[in-house]
């Protein structure tokens, strides 16, 4: 099984241990990597904006550079950039010469979870994490990509792992992208909502499949004096004893 | 390990009050008012936390609800594709049961119909039963207006709307109208109303209510309601209440006025089954609506009561200019309100921060494809695209999908403003060019080591200020993915 | 004003000329999805019946006789203390035969027909007797239907509402009441009542009663033609 890596820009950036854990995943259960290199971002900031012309910029070389390599999927540590390939390149590109390259390209795209519970059937990989946790799944990957049950699946398996229901679990983090600083006061009260629930669980640790999300709630976690431990799914994944 | 969890005290004040000025000011504004409100916070809280619950138990007690939704949405393709031809059909059986049909533009066209119709009739008291479209056109404020010389009294007779006119309010939710006010306001309300300090007992407000309405009831001359659906085939209007203000409305005076959206029409009577178990079970999780309302005409003959005179005014006011075009969908809404109660960002703001009859998703779609995209520039950014009023919509509208939609539109028009046009000029340029990306993340690095601290970045000027007055912003990585993937990462 | 063949041949225009067909099925998922479970055959409609009415805070009662259902009426309207009954001016309720006994308790009754203030009747009424079309298994509705003696405000205006209905009448489901009307031969008036009227639109807190009857009772009766 061979798995090209989608790394999204900011994780790139600002979480590369995101995708360090990733690539340790992917390996432990045998998978040879790529890391498809040129890649920088899906386009999504521009498409959420409305710029679609910009978007459509960005997407064609995101596909220039995917397309040059050869692999069973390509696999990326982030519900919201998969499914803008996924969902939205079909979308952006309808009518158009590069319509066919996302049709072709978008099934391929995994989330992480999806990637390792429905393509290489795994849900235990013999990670173990102390703590109390809740786990937030972030928008696109629920309702567009319907990922919900894999991360929880994975999780349930994590040794030491105690997962928590939390109160309106379904409700968005307030980050949404350019919203979050177009709209700083309503998203931040969003973040607030998450943190209430959060804190009313009674959990130590926050986990879920988007960096982006992850940002906006321990950026807001943060600034209001909390210590919860914040994490992405794959560096629990990743965890092999001490927190 | 992530967390980069600064070990040092943090500054916890909340610096959200200064906020940032943004191209998106209107909503902005009043969002930013709105969530510093607690008393607000907590009704709407409330409020859709109950809607949503009651909601979901009602419709996962329906076997067959993703089958109506699914018929619900291909009856209103339909209905949409061949409107014209259904409108007239509609037309053509109300006026075969006697009833009078008029064909309206716009709210001035309405308030002419009903003002002179007031004249004709010396009507001097209008019942109303809740009506979003007649709140739309603000019919009330014109008729006093254009036709002050009739000395109308139009009271609006469902029980929060009546509340909200008491007190020049306007509704901010299409199901709860004053879910945005408290026991406490609502009772020094009415008790303005009664010249008397009533209890602050919901019993007995309701009570005070019921008598002082049941004499509007009895004493109205013309009786205005809205439509929850139309049968072209037949001529019937659907209305829906849980007070039974609607039925008495379309019932007790000598004269009914329907005012409804051309949207609203169903081909066939046997679809009204699809959309009332759909529209009740979202709107109030309840099976029916306890009156769930069909009015074909005037009264018929032998009968007592019922409308004498019977009039449908069919309102286009921007709708049709939706037709055939990608916000078709749009007009498939039944105004269940299942959209705002889900949304994250309604739940937050509640309505008013809309500033448009309609809150919430919808409003946020519907209303700058009703008054222009400038007149509601900022209403589109009012979401994070979270998609959960797509999956909540019992119609199946895409609406986040619209709100995209509609930001494209902008840009289009070139509303989106030159800042931003460069800056995602800018973002393009650099993302479609490794070699610029790189650069710029040295760059951004360089940059950022002065305004580190303590692992994070402090508050900035320009764009990114609404993010690090009230959250913590992480810097960017020593080493980038790429970098590590180079420096050894890929040999494993 | 807009005049009907402009204002249609507009909308034609858009809709013909429209580029966008939208083809497609709503294709976000649904929230209540998730595991499908079969629609639960309703096994006895009357018995469903009440206790779907029940929930809603009416009352219900299935006697086997007319005389039990005209019971059932005196007491109520003598428990109400009621001065002045309405009732509709159909076979069902002249079968009942209650109106002598109303009177004999004092209770004013009016029929209604040839009535000179239907308003004013209808709204000093303490009770109003119906009957029911139909009634509505599952959800607890009563479909009234609307026409001559069969009078919208007596099921309205009067705070306690009483309908008299022979249990053959009881269907299972909302599309199925609907379903009669299905050739398109509707009535002037046709409304499912479904319990008490209410509101919540003060802090979410329910409150019966407030413009409609906040009393619903409905007695189903067995053998609609044996005293």
């Amino acid at each position: 099984m061979k798995a090209a890596l989608f790394i999204p820009c900011y994780v790139d950036q600002i979480y590369p241990e995101v995708g360090v854990s990733t690539v340790r995943v992917l390996r432990k259960l045998g998978v040879d990597v790529i890391y498809p290199e040129g890649q920088t971002c899906c386009g999504q900031p521009a498409f959420n904006s409305g710029f679609l012309d910009e978007a459509r910029g960005v997407a064609r070389h995101f596909l220039d550079v995917f397309e040059k390599e050869s692999f069973d999927y390509t696999v990326c540590p982030s519900g919201s950039c998969t499914t803008m390939v996924s969902h939205y390149y079909p979308f952006i590109f309808e009518g158009s010469t590069e319509e066919r390259r996302a049709e072709v390209l978008a099934p391929r795209v995994r989330e992480l979870s999806d990637f390792i519970v429905n393509v290489l059937g795994v849900t235990d990989l013999g990670a173990r994490y102390e703590g109390k946790a809740v786990f937030h799944c972030g928008c696109h990957q629920r309702r567009e990509l319907g990922v919900l049950n894999e991360p929880q699946e994975l999780l349930g398996e994590v040794e030491g792992l105690d997962l928590l229901d939390w109160e309106n679990e379904e409700l968005c983090c307030g980050f949404g992208g350019t919203f979050s600083v177009k709209m700083p006061d309503v998203s931040t009260a969003m973040a607030d909502e998450k943190i209430k629930a959060l804190e009313k669980s009674g959990a130590d640790t926050l986990i879920s499949g988007d960096s982006s999300c992850l940002m906006q709630l321990a950026g807001r976690l943060w600034r209001t004096g909390h210590d919860t431990r914040v994490l992405h799914l794959a560096q629990v994944l990743d965890s092999e004893g001490s927190a | 390990m992530e967390t980069r969890k600064p070990t040092h005290e943090r500054d916890t004040e909340d610096h959200r009050r200064e906020g940032i000025a943004s191209p998106v000011e209107g909503f902005n504004e009043r969002g930013k008012k709105a969530v510093q409100d607690r008393e607000l916070h907590d009704a709407v809280e409330l409020f859709t936390n109950k809607s949503v619950a009651v909601r979901n138990a009602a419709l996962h007690a329906l076997p067959d609800a993703p089958e109506l939704r699914e018929r619900a949405y291909h009856i209103k393709q339909q209905t949409m594709a061949n409107l014209d031809e259904y409108l007239a059909q509609m037309a053509d059986a109300v006026e075969a049961r006697g009833g009078n049909v008029f064909f309206a533009d716009d709210g001035e066209d309405v308030t002419r119909y009903i003002g002179e119709l007031a004249r004709r009739r010396g009507a001097r008291i209008i019942t109303k039963s809740k009506s979003m479209a007649t709140e739309e056109i603000e019919l009330n404020r014109r008729l006093e207006e254009d036709y002050a010389d009739l000395d109308l009294e139009i009271v609006e007779t469902d029980l929060g709307e009546w509340i909200a006119q008491l007190s020049g309010d306007t509704p901010s939710h299409i199901i709860g109208p004053i879910l945005h006010l408290n026991l406490r306001q609502i009772t020094e309300i009415l008790s303005e109303a009664a010249g008397e300090k009533l209890p602050p007992d919901v019993e007995a407000l309701t009570k005070f209510a019921r008598e002082r309405l049941r004499e509007k009831f009895l004493a109205a001359d013309i009786g205005i309601t809205g439509a929850n659906f139309g049968v072209a085939e037949t001529g019937t209007i659907a209305t829906v209440t849980n007070e039974g203000n609607g039925r008495l409305v379309a019932t007790v005076p000598s004269v009914h006025v329907v005012v409804m959206g051309i949207e609203k029409l169903v081909p066939r009577f046997e679809d009204l089954s699809t959309f009332v178990q759909l529209l009740a079970r979202s709107a109030t999780g309840q099976k029916l609506s306890v009156y769930t309302n069909f009015v074909t005409g005037p009264r018929g003959e032998g009968e007592l009561d019922g409308a004498e005179e019977f009039h449908l005014i069919l309102l286009d006011n921007g709708r049709s200019n939706l037709l055939g075009t990608e916000f078709e969908e749009a007009l498939y809404c039944i105004r269940c309100g299942a959209c705002l109660n889900v949304c994250p960002v309604y739940r937050q703001t509640g309505g008013h921060a809309y500033g448009s009859t309609y809150s919430g998703p919808i409003g946020a779609v519907i209303t700058p494809l009703l008054k222009g995209d400038e007149e509601a520039k900022d209403l589109p950014h009012a979401s994070s695209l979270c998609g959960a009023c797509s999956e909540a919509c019992p119609v199946g509208i895409p609406l986040h999908e619209l709100l995209l939609k509609l930001r494209s539109r902008q840009v289009d028009e070139g509303l989106a403003g030159k800042a931003q046009e460069i800056a995602f000029k800018g973002f393009e340029t650099t993302m479609k060019s490794p070699a610029l990306y790189n650069i710029s993340t040295k760059t951004g690095r360089a940059v950022q080591k002065p305004l580190t601290k303590d692992g994070s970045v402090r508050p900035l000027p320009g764009p990114l200020g609404g993010w690090t007055k009230s959250r913590d912003l992480p810097p960017l990585a020593e080493k980038s993915f790429r970098e590590l993937w180079k420096d050894g990462l890929r040999d494993g | 004003m807009a005049d009907r063949a402009e204002f249609l041949e507009s909308i034609r225009h858009r809709t013909r000329a429209g580029k966008y067909q939208p083809t497609r099925a709503p294709d976000t998922a649904w929230t209540p999805g998730g595991s499908r479970k079969e629609r639960a055959p309703i096994e006895d409609p009357p018995e469903r019946f009440l206790e779907e009415l029940e929930l809603l805070g009416g009352h219900g009662k299935k006697v086997e006789t007319l005389s039990e259902a005209r019971d059932y009426v005196l007491s109520l309207a003598r428990e109400r203390n009621a001065k002045l009954l309405v009732r509709w001016d159909v076979e069902e309720l002249e079968a009942l035969g209650v109106d002598e006994l109303l009177e004999e308790a004092g209770i004013e009754v009016v029929i209604w027909r040839d009535l000179e203030d239907f308003r004013e009747v209808a709204a000093s009424a303490d009770i109003g007797v119906t009957t029911a079309e139909w009634a509505v298994a599952e959800t607890g509705s009563l479909m009234l239907v609307g026409g001559p003696g069969k009078g919208r405000s007596v099921t309205l205006l009067p705070s306690v509402h009483v309908a008299v209905v022979p249990v053959n009448r009881v269907l299972g489901t909302v599309p199925e009441a609907i379903g009669k009307y299905s050739d398109g031969e509707v009535p002037a008036n046709l409304c499912f009542h479904t319990g008490p009227s209410r509101t919540g639109d003060i802090e979410m807190t329910l409150s019966i009663g407030v413009h409609g009857p906040g009393e619903v009772h409905v007695v189903l009766v067995e053998r609609s033609d044996a005293t």
